[in-house]
């Protein structure tokens, strides 16, 4: 079947963010790709417009290729040259969202919606703090209507539900780590145990408590080291096959498992005192107990 | 194997000294509620370079005397002198310094620290008594070829046959030229063959003056000794001499 030079894409506005130079491109949200027959002929020049790379994907559309932008389907729209895909941002907020994004030119964007000059939301580049100050009480001050918040404060407030979610992961992971350690400290109270006769025998030939509880916790402590340096290893590779996993499923670059120096630094730390901890508790408990009795006699 | 050893292989003691003696020795249990008397009043003496057999049916007390000799257990009343040195009131912490320096300990099953090659293992208790690194590991070398495992000195118990894991222990055991060697049942783990083999190397470290006694069920290894002392009920009921 031999491959449509026009395709057809029609747009539900939510909502527009307009930004300050009337050149800028815009966000729209959401749209839907169809695939329908050219309404008419497509003029020697035609306006741009960046589409999803997800859509382009998806519909198989190429640079260069006509698209047809209407506002809702069913209804002639414009016809726009595909000049560039644009890739999603890492936004968690739009991971699980299957809406495609394109960018427009304000005025292609204006003609297609029939907005006119109505906004629902614009947004300011300023040079500082004290510009951006000024501009929020200038905007709340004469524009009707409108209300003028910093970008931070927005991200502060859409952000919440994601520092829950990241105070609970790290509820997660610091349970984890803690009942990993546990067992660990179970593992090197047996593994000590199993050598009650190795130690019974130490004593025998004269090594002292001390050298004894020495040796135990120095093996106690690399294996802490040696199995906390496995761990991050492992940690690192599963890190990044879940980043792999999620990203090329949800295709957006945001990372979803991360393994940051102070997450290393925490788990190898309890890792080794815990480990410590087992080893000298394990060696006093060994060398407290008479030879004969560790040699079951 | 080869012939003899720098310095002895045990500690310094002039032949017919004293190096060991228990005078009325008892030792009792606890157990269960009851007491059991292991050793009842036994006493002895060992000389320097005299090789004893403690024989006697299981639970006679051969080997709670052996750790009464040995400071690894203390008498219930009694005294145990090594060289005229009172070692039954010894706490733990100087009777383990003791053993470190004075004591040369053979077991049954050897117990060699299985991550140790047998070099190391010998070297061991040099270590914990402070010899110095290149000292120790001349010495070690030293009673690996004496006890025929020169070839193995980097061989982990675990790649070493009975035999040989018992040839290492008694290295180890003569590793700080200890005043006298005890062995419990040294020839139990192992067959006839190989026993003999350890039969003669005691007796060739008793011809060099190394003082030895030794708990076995072992004929072989009880007539090989120079005293053989009969136990039963926790007495001393004969002692006879080669």
């Amino acid at each position: 079947m031999p491959r449509s030079p026009i395709r057809s894409l029609s747009f539900r506005a939510r909502s527009v963010a307009l930004p300050a130079l009337s050149h800028a491109l815009l966000a729209v949200l959401p749209a839907r790709a169809q695939v329908a027959p050219p309404a008419a002929p497509p003029p020697a020049r035609h306006a741009t417009i960046a589409l999803d790379a997800r859509l382009a994907t998806d519909a198989g559309i190429r640079l260069g290729d006509l698209v047809v932008v209407a506002a809702a389907p069913g209804i002639p729209g414009d016809t726009l040259r595909v000049a560039a895909f644009v890739r999603r941002g890492a936004d968690p907020s739009e991971v699980a969202r299957a809406e495609y994004r394109v960018r427009m030119h304000l005025a292609d964007l204006q003609r297609v919606l029939g907005y006119g000059d109505r906004v629902d939301r614009f947004a300011i580049a300023t040079r500082d703090s004290a510009a951006t100050t000024r501009a929020i009480a200038g905007i709340n001050a004469a524009a009707f209507g409108f209300r003028a918040h910093r970008s931070r404060d927005i991200a502060i407030e859409t952000s919440r539900t994601f520092a829950v979610i990241s105070r609970f992961h790290k509820a997660i992971g610091v349970i984890t780590i803690g009942a990993s350690a546990i067992f660990l400290l179970c593992i090197m109270l047996m593994k000590v145990e199993e050598r009650r006769r190795d130690v019974a025998a130490l004593r025998l030939v004269g090594l002292s408590a001390a050298s004894v509880v020495r040796a135990v916790v120095i093996e106690a402590a690399l294996v802490s080291v040696i199995g906390s340096g496995a761990g991050v290893v492992l940690g690192a590779v599963a890190s990044r096959l879940v980043n792999a996993w999620y990203q090329q499923l949800y295709r957006t670059p945001l990372t979803f498992s991360l393994v940051t120096p102070g997450i290393v630094g925490f788990a190898v730390a309890l890792s080794v005192v815990l480990g410590l901890a087992a080893g000298v508790l394990a060696a006093r408990r060994l060398v407290r107990t008479p030879p004969l009795a560790l040699l079951g006699r | 194997m080869s012939g003899g050893l720098s310095g002895g292989a045990s500690g310094a003691a002039a032949a017919g000294e004293v190096v060991l003696s228990a005078r009325d020795v008892h030792r009792d249990y606890q157990l269960a509620g009851e007491t059991v008397h292991a050793v009842r009043g036994i006493s002895l003496e060992v000389r320097a370079g005299d090789w004893v057999a403690l024989v006697g049916p299981s639970g006679c007390g051969k080997s709670t005397l052996l750790n009464l000799l040995g400071a690894i257990d203390r008498p219930t009343s009694g005294t145990i002198a090594v060289r005229g040195r009172d070692i039954a009131a010894l706490r733990d912490r100087d009777a383990t310094a003791f053993r470190l320096r004075h004591v040369g300990f053979v077991f049954q099953r050897f117990y060699l620290m299985p991550q140790l090659s047998a070099l190391e293992n010998i070297e061991l208790p040099m270590a914990e008594a402070g010899v110095a690194r290149a000292e120790r590991r001349a010495r070690a070398r030293e009673l690996l070829a004496y006890v025929g495992l020169d070839a193995r000195e980097r061989h982990r118990p675990a790649e070493l046959s009975g035999g040989e894991q018992q040839r290492a222990a008694i290295a180890r055991a003569l590793a700080n030229r200890p005043a006298f060697l005890l062995a419990d049942e040294p020839t139990g783990e192992l067959d006839a063959a190989t026993g003999a083999g350890i039969i003669a190397l005691f007796a060739r470290l008793n011809a060099a003056g190394t003082t030895i006694v030794v708990v076995t069920h072992d004929g072989d290894l009880a007539r090989a000794a120079r005293r053989v002392i009969h136990l039963r009920d926790g007495h001393v009921v004969n002692e006879v001499h080669a």
